[in-house]
């Protein structure tokens, strides 16, 4: 009879780890089918309508403004659809019958690191690319308010001047490269750059072309820039954008944007030069 | 005092009778203040000089009446009994600390300085409902007024008033509508507390906040507001007396807040039970600690721009104002540095009151506690670097839009976290759709909404369309209403047994959440249109080409209004007359739930000493669906409260100490 005497016990050789019961595998079928088709729904939703609802571009900013809004909205889809999957499965699922108290027999899950990871390293891509596309792809030639010392590129004509002075509740203009000629007035010429020097005679206002994409604060004492090339003929509006006392609602212009030939005929019969 | 009362020497209780601190409450405080504020008002009108130009006097004259209106008050309402006994040599008796906390006056007890925590978590709750109803109100009144365009139902100077003021009462009653009821409350409580750190001071925090509402409302009737709540200079220079009101105001918020979060913070960081580590600490306690943290932090730069908004206006000196060498931007950066980390102020104690309830309603751990901890942090972290990305346009800075948007579109991430957490702590478990769970779900829907169209804000292209526009509108609605008060109302459907002893009444409390919640979506969905086809904020008329979606927003905004309206009948028809409710009728394992109900004066018959967190939910049996028979849960309960036995002992408390008051606990002993 063989005597285990010498040497440590061995331990017993582990068993054969289970099958996982049916409570431990996830329900990934079904969410990601409902996930699907909630990210499915929401790219078309995101390819039309939000541009749609922007409206007419009447600038090269507005065009990328568009398409940026329709680029984070499609990158949004798939995140709220992950949310309404999760939602919509548990409800169907998992919601207990009755207002009674259920059993206290759910999984105890208190962590899961690879979840954790994967949804880290996931949210972190999506940042990520948020910030390249709003920093690389719009900013070289993108609006003043980014980088505003950058020159446009492919510059060949002069930038039209024109100076924008807020005061409770109108907008004026002027032309200081065309005369100095002062006018209630915004007429810009098509497919020019403008550089509108913004600034206010009393509170904070802000100067608005809704259809161009561009905005700046008019401040008193300051004067800000913004900068666009209106290239779309048409009559788009000027708003402001900032509480600026009792008529703020109704500080809004019209500008027209003509040809050039228009615009020079507009200049001096206000009494301007081209 | 307690050492003093347990070593039995003879101490001098004041004057016979009780003296003068018996006889103060809210009333004589009202009175005492309004008597003091009119004659400062004529002494100072008789006093000061004429001014040669401008309106300065009449800004003097009303910052010293709103300044003594808030003296008198807090002398009169009793806030300073102590520090003044203390200095006459006759500190406070146990029986005046006893009286002081509430002890045997009955309802009276709510009307007075009260200085018990459970008292003073009330007095916030019943306060922050009556401001958003005077701020809903105030909403009603917007949307009918954008009914249609050209309609006039308010003047513009009216409406305008109308929009500041619905602003700056919605803020300050969404910063304290989760910290003021469940962190004076619950909190306590939960951490196996008699009291706050510092009752008095609670007290204090409480009835300052009280003395800031007639001041914000006075400003209807002294010119209102023009600038909405933002207050952006120079137009807040323009105003009428009322902007006068509205920074007075603003000082003592700030103040009352200040004090609240260090007692908040003082509390949880001191007097959390014995064995009640850091890891074993509910996440409500992080989330409003962090939050209060924040508005320590945060409110402070209102109180600075208010100041300088104040001298501008009352001595001529030129802060704000370009053509005196000043400039508008300085008080644009002072008040987002706190604007910002203010909103999440607002949001956090509410998601985070959601965290909190979501393991009793899926009856499993919350998942992942640590991602909640990193995603709170990092929130607030963040929060103190983004402020602004609300100047993109302003030209403030344009070479800073750049690392601004890098930091708000950082914030997503930590954000995206807690969604983690609640989306783990839903996974699999066995929801119990009450109305606290409800709130979960309609929390996960708003805010997916409005956490997305908040990063569209942070892109700077994007923004430089948006702001100003009323995507803007919508898109705060969404994170603020949609988040947090849908946090807040699921909270406060949670602690409701605990707080008021009857149980909420579901059918009618749910029609009222549901129909306020489709409303909302209604409202602001419609509001997003608007503002992305080009209408600006705070307009009190708009082009024609707007109407239809301005229609829809108004009409369902009345829906929001009725919600709300049912949802407040249910909760007073309940609070007077509902279903008695048991100690836990959720079967919650956190501390508030082992005590009895209504909770005792000093909460413990003995102080709990604690031995594990309190996520344990279906950790204890070895039930799994689908595999054995459930066994009848062993649950031994995370708080070893018995006399004797094996395992932590109790600390048995001398027998005096164990029978003091709590209103001693600024004496800061840790038992």
């Amino acid at each position: 009879m063989t005597q285990v005497t010498a040497g440590p016990e061995q331990p017993p050789a582990p068993p054969a780890p289970p099958e996982k019961p049916a409570w431990r595998r996830p329900p990934v079928g079904p969410i990601l089918l409902l996930w699907l088709g909630f990210t499915i729904i929401g790219v078309l939703f995101a390819l039309y309508v939000p541009a749609h609802l922007m409206g007419v571009a009447a600038s090269p900013t507005m065009h990328e403004l568009e398409a940026t809004v329709t680029a984070f909205s499609v990158a949004a889809a798939p995140v709220a659809a992950l949310v309404w999957a999760i939602m919509l499965y548990s409800l169907i699922a998992w919601r207990q019958k009755g207002n009674e108290r259920p059993p206290d027999n759910a999984p105890p899950i208190r962590d899961n690191t690879r979840t954790d990871a994967v949804w880290l390293v996931t949210s972190g891509a999506l940042c990520l690319f948020l910030l390249i596309w709003g920093l690389v792809v719009v900013a070289p030639h993108g609006p003043a308010v980014l980088l505003p010392d950058q020159p446009t590129q492919g510059q060949v004509v002069a930038p039209l001047r024109v100076g924008v002075t807020g005061n409770q509740w109108t907008w004026d203009f002027t032309y200081p490269d065309n005369g100095g000629i002062q006018t209630e007035e915004l007429v810009l010429p098509v497919n020019r750059p403008v550089v509108f020097e913004v600034s206010s005679k009393d509170v904070i206002h802000s100067f608005w072309i809704v259809q161009m994409g561009i905005k700046v604060d008019a401040n008193p004492g300051e004067t800000t820039n913004a900068s666009v090339t209106p290239d779309r003929l048409g009559t788009y509006t000027v708003r402001c954008a900032e509480l600026c006392g009792l008529y703020h609602s109704y500080m809004q212009t019209p500008v027209r944007v003509v040809s050039t030939a228009d615009f020079i005929a507009w200049l001096r019969a206000s009494g301007g030069s081209a | 005092m307690t050492t003093s009362a347990v070593a039995g020497e003879a101490r001098v209780t004041g004057s016979p009778g009780g003296g003068v601190m018996r006889r103060l409450n809210m009333f004589t405080g009202i009175i005492f203040g309004v008597v003091l504020a009119v004659v400062g008002y004529f002494v100072a009108n008789a006093l000061l000089p004429d001014p040669e130009e401008g309106s300065h006097k009449s800004n003097q004259v009303w910052l010293i009446t709103f300044f003594l209106w808030a003296v008198g008050f807090m002398v009169g309402v009793g806030a300073f009994t102590g520090p003044f006994r203390w200095l006459a040599g006759r500190d406070q008796s146990v029986d005046d600390e006893l009286y002081l906390a509430g002890k045997d006056q009955g309802v009276w007890r709510y009307f007075k300085f009260t200085t018990d925590h459970k008292v003073v978590g009330i007095q916030y709750l019943v306060t922050v409902m009556t401001m958003l109803a005077i701020g809903g109100t105030l909403a009603m009144v917007i949307r009918t007024n954008l009914l249609r365009p050209g309609s006039k139902f308010v003047s513009p100077v009216i409406y305008n008033e109308v929009v500041g003021l619905h602003g700056i009462i919605m803020i300050i009653a969404t910063i304290i509508m989760v910290t003021g009821p469940f962190g004076n409350f619950i909190l306590p409580i939960m951490i196996g507390a008699r009291d706050m750190a510092f009752p008095r001071l609670n007290a204090l925090s409480y009835w300052f906040l009280f003395a800031t509402l007639p001041v914000m409302l006075s400003a209807f009737f002294l010119g209102g507001i023009p600038t909405g709540w933002s207050a952006y200079a120079p137009l807040s220079e323009q105003g009428q007396p009322g902007m006068d009101s509205f920074l007075v105001a603003i000082l003592l918020f700030a103040v009352s807040s200040a004090l609240s979060g260090v007692n908040i913070t003082t509390t949880a960081v001191t007097m959390r039970a014995r064995g009640m580590t850091w890891t074993r600490t509910p996440i409500f306690v992080f989330g409003t600690v962090t939050s209060v943290m924040l508005g320590v932090i945060a409110f402070p730069m209102f109180m600075a721009a208010m100041v300088l908004l104040g001298m501008d206006r009352a001595l001529g000196t030129t802060f704000y104002v370009a053509s005196g060498g000043g400039s508008p931007w300085l008080y644009s950066n002072l008040f987002w540095l706190m604007g910002h980390p203010e909103v999440y102020v607002i949001l956090l104690p509410a998601f985070i009151a959601i965290l909190e309830l979501a393991p009793v309603f899926t009856r499993k751990p919350l998942f992942s506690f640590t991602m909640a901890i990193l995603g709170l942090g990092g929130v607030v972290g963040l929060s103190l670097f983004v402020w602004a990305h609300h100047m993109f346009i302003a030209g403030w800075a344009p070479a800073l839009n750049a690392p601004f948007m890098v930091t708000t579109e950082l914030i997503s991430i930590p954000t995206g976290l807690l969604f983690l957490v609640l989306l783990g702590t839903i996974w699999r478990g066995n929801i119990w759709m009450r109305l606290p769970m409800m709130a979960a779900y309609m929390l996960l829907w708003n805010f997916i909404i409005g956490g997305i169209t908040g990063i569209y804000l942070s892109d700077v292209p994007i923004d430089e369309a948006m702001h100003g526009s009323l995507f803007v509108t919508a898109h705060f609605h969404y994170t603020l209403l949609g988040g947090g008060l849908t946090g807040a109302m699921g909270a406060f459907a949670y602690w409701f047994p605990k707080m008021t002893g009857r149980m909420l009444n579901e059918r009618y409390g749910s029609i009222g959440f549901w129909t306020a919640q489709i409303g909302f979506n209604v409202t602001f969905l419609s509001m997003f249109i608007v503002g992305l086809r080009g209408q600006p904020r705070r307009v009190a008329d708009y082009a024609t080409t707007f109407d239809v979606n301005n229609r829809i927003s108004s009409i369902s905004a009345y829906f929001i209004g009725l919600g709300m309206l049912i949802f407040l009948y249910a909760v007073i028809h309940s609070w007077r007359s509902g279903e008695i409710a048991p100690a836990n009728p959720w079967g919650g394992k956190t501390l508030e739930w082992q005590v009895p109900t209504p909770v005792p004066l000093e909460n413990f018959a003995v102080l709990p000493v604690v031995t594990s967190d309190f996520y344990g939910y279906s950790e204890n049996g070895h039930a799994r669906r689908g595999a054995h028979a459930a066994e009848p849960e062993a649950e031994p309960a995370p708080v070893a409260s018995g006399h004797g036995g094996d395992g932590p002992q109790v600390i048995d408390l001398p027998a005096a100490e164990a029978a003091a008051p709590a209103a001693t606990g600024e004496d800061g002993e840790t038992r």
